[in-house]
């Protein structure tokens, strides 16, 4: 009955579902932004040295060090994380143009074309004659000229995940306009003796105009304010995601694919990483501005208290099989799951126990990701704990990553062990239940 | 032989490759896996494998990775759950014995 029912969920319901994820545009998205992560981990990590004096004796010369140079310390950061939207963009464009079968490059180059086009350079200010001859009186005025820069100027904040929906929706238009050139043949052929990456870019032309004086024209000319108006109906969407009430329906909705045996967290992930990302870059910036840290649920929160050991928060049961299993198939499955658990890898777990389609442990599998999300949430919603405000590589052990992702709070760290003794807990009935089976059905089994 | 395994990041199937390779061993067949995440899935299966293995939770992606390993003109399949543990070594192995016979 219960093989029936979730043969046919899984056939009606879950993969269905889960394929929706891989339409090409939203897939373009994962992997561009996929893409930028390695930047955003490394980059992050400047943060967490830059901000360690809050964590080390202030006696100490490196703490010294650290404070007086903070600012040259997080340049590194400024030119990676805090302008993400700038990478992910290319990346965007290339896997959208690869999934047409167009070239990558072209696609990527074009994409991020579309979207600088949106942002209004401006040249700064000189001082006119009477500035100067005010400053020739002031000491203060005259500091203040020179430290102001010259020339063309970029708007920074744009280029980082303010700036991340329009960059998407810029990435799609230009190789959408591309591909139609393509496909429509409204474009410049050359002749088949032609070296190939000249034909190529000849075949760019025609949409690398249409893409420039189109979005120029909107942008530039018109006036059109993209990122204002785009900002404005993302910014309920943030807030949104933001809530208890997301947080248990995104663990919900992973869960419930895990749970047929399908990559829920990269769907769910799929979804909600452009905004997890805006989050996280929001709370990272108001934390080098010494600013309040407005969100709590971006992606590292996740990561550090929710899915524990990997997906369902199956830590708890890690520990159980290796230490509690009465089962020889259980024994052994702890002795080779625990060390991958340990690095929040758990699909020897997930398929070995196995979890998937296993109507004793999935209960468990569901319920512990809500209940921690439930502690961990309203723990950081009181500032019991720090909210995330850096990337730690998600492989890392909990309470390391926990401790780094919190810019250094030993309480993020204690909070994450804490989770894992609930996660021991939850389990240990289902465990018991489960580990029992395995062993009635091991001596039935041997007595045949 | 040479065998590719793509999973969501390569991180989980690289635990299924080293059992897939201890029970080649003990069968003294030789046999070289690698283990990759979808997105490099594409340009690594053109580089003469035998046969690509596609692990069960990211079947939803099945039909495009399916798509790649047959324009690189090798059989491709979905790994079957039970197999894909650090104990189902002789059953993938059975698998993927089957699928380049």
């Amino acid at each position: 009955m219960f093989d029936k029912i979730s043969k046919f969920m899984d056939e009606k319901l879950s993969t269905p579902m889960a394929r929706l994820a891989e339409q090409r545009h939203l897939r373009a998205i994962r992997d561009g932004i996929i893409a930028t992560l390695p930047i955003i981990i490394v980059s992050s990590m400047f943060l967490v040295i830059a901000f360690m004096p809050n964590q080390l004796p202030a006696d100490w010369a490196i703490t010294a060090f650290i404070k007086a140079n903070v600012g040259k310390i997080l340049l590194p950061y400024r030119m990676a994380m805090f302008i993400m939207t700038l990478y992910a963009v290319f990346g965007i464009g290339y896997s959208l143009a690869r999934s047409y079968k167009l070239d990558g490059l072209s696609g990527g180059i074009i994409a991020e074309l579309a979207y600088m086009l949106t942002l209004i350079p401006k040249v700064g200010p000189s001082a006119n004659e009477a500035v100067k001859a005010l400053a020739a009186e002031s000491q203060d005025l005259t500091v203040y000229i020179s430290s102001v820069p010259t020339g063309w100027l970029l708007p920074m904040g744009q280029l980082g995940s303010a700036g991340l929906f329009v960059g998407i929706l810029a990435a799609f238009f230009a190789v959408e306009v591309y591909r139609f050139t393509q496909t429509s043949n409204f474009k410049i052929s050359m002749p088949p003796e032609v070296p190939a990456s000249v034909a190529r870019s000849f075949e760019a032309l025609t949409p690398t105009a249409i893409v420039l004086l189109s979005v120029a024209t909107l942008t530039m000319w018109l006036g059109v304010d993209v990122h204002g108006f785009i900002g404005k109906l993302v910014a309920p969407l943030v807030s949104g995601t933001d809530s208890l009430a997301a947080v248990l329906v995104i663990c919900l909705l992973g869960m419930f694919f895990w749970s047929f045996g399908i990559h829920g967290w990269s769907i769910v992930g799929s979804l909600a990483r452009p905004l997890w990302i805006t989050m996280l870059d929001a709370n990272t910036a108001a934390y080098t501005a010494n600013q309040a840290i407005p969100h709590v649920a971006a992606e590292p929160f996740y990561q550090w208290f929710i899915v524990i050991g990997g997906s369902g928060c199956t830590i708890g049961l890690a520990i159980l099989f290796l230490l509690r299993s009465k089962s020889a198939y259980g024994k052994a499955l702890g002795k080779t799951a625990f060390l991958p658990a340990v690095f929040n890898i758990n699909e020897p777990m997930i398929f070995g126990a196995p979890i998937v389609l296993n109507p004793i442990l999935i209960i468990p599998f569901i319920i512990t990701p809500m209940v921690c999300a439930t502690i961990a949430w309203v723990a950081t919603h009181l500032n019991l704990v720090n909210r995330v405000v850096a990337s730690a590589p998600w492989t890392l052990p909990g309470p390391i990553g926990a401790y780094l992702a919190t810019g250094g709070d030993i309480r993020a760290a204690i909070l994450n062990i804490i989770l894992i003794i609930i996660s021991v807990l939850i389990y240990y009935p289902f465990f018991r239940m489960y580990d029992n089976k395995l062993l009635s059905d091991e001596k039935n089994s041997t007595n045949e | 032989m040479k065998v590719l395994f793509v999973c969501s990041a390569g991180m989980s199937s690289t635990i299924a490759v080293n059992a897939l390779k201890a029970e080649a061993d003990k069968k003294g067949i030789e046999m070289d896996v690698l283990a990759v995440g979808t997105q490099e899935f594409e340009e690594e299966v053109k580089k003469g494998y035998d046969v690509a293995m596609v692990a069960p939770q990211i079947r939803h992606r099945y039909d495009y990775l399916e798509e790649a390993a047959k324009e690189a003109g090798i059989p491709c399949a979905l790994i079957q759950p039970q197999a894909y543990s650090p104990l189902g070594g002789p059953k993938l192995l059975a698998q993927v014995l089957e699928l380049v016979k």
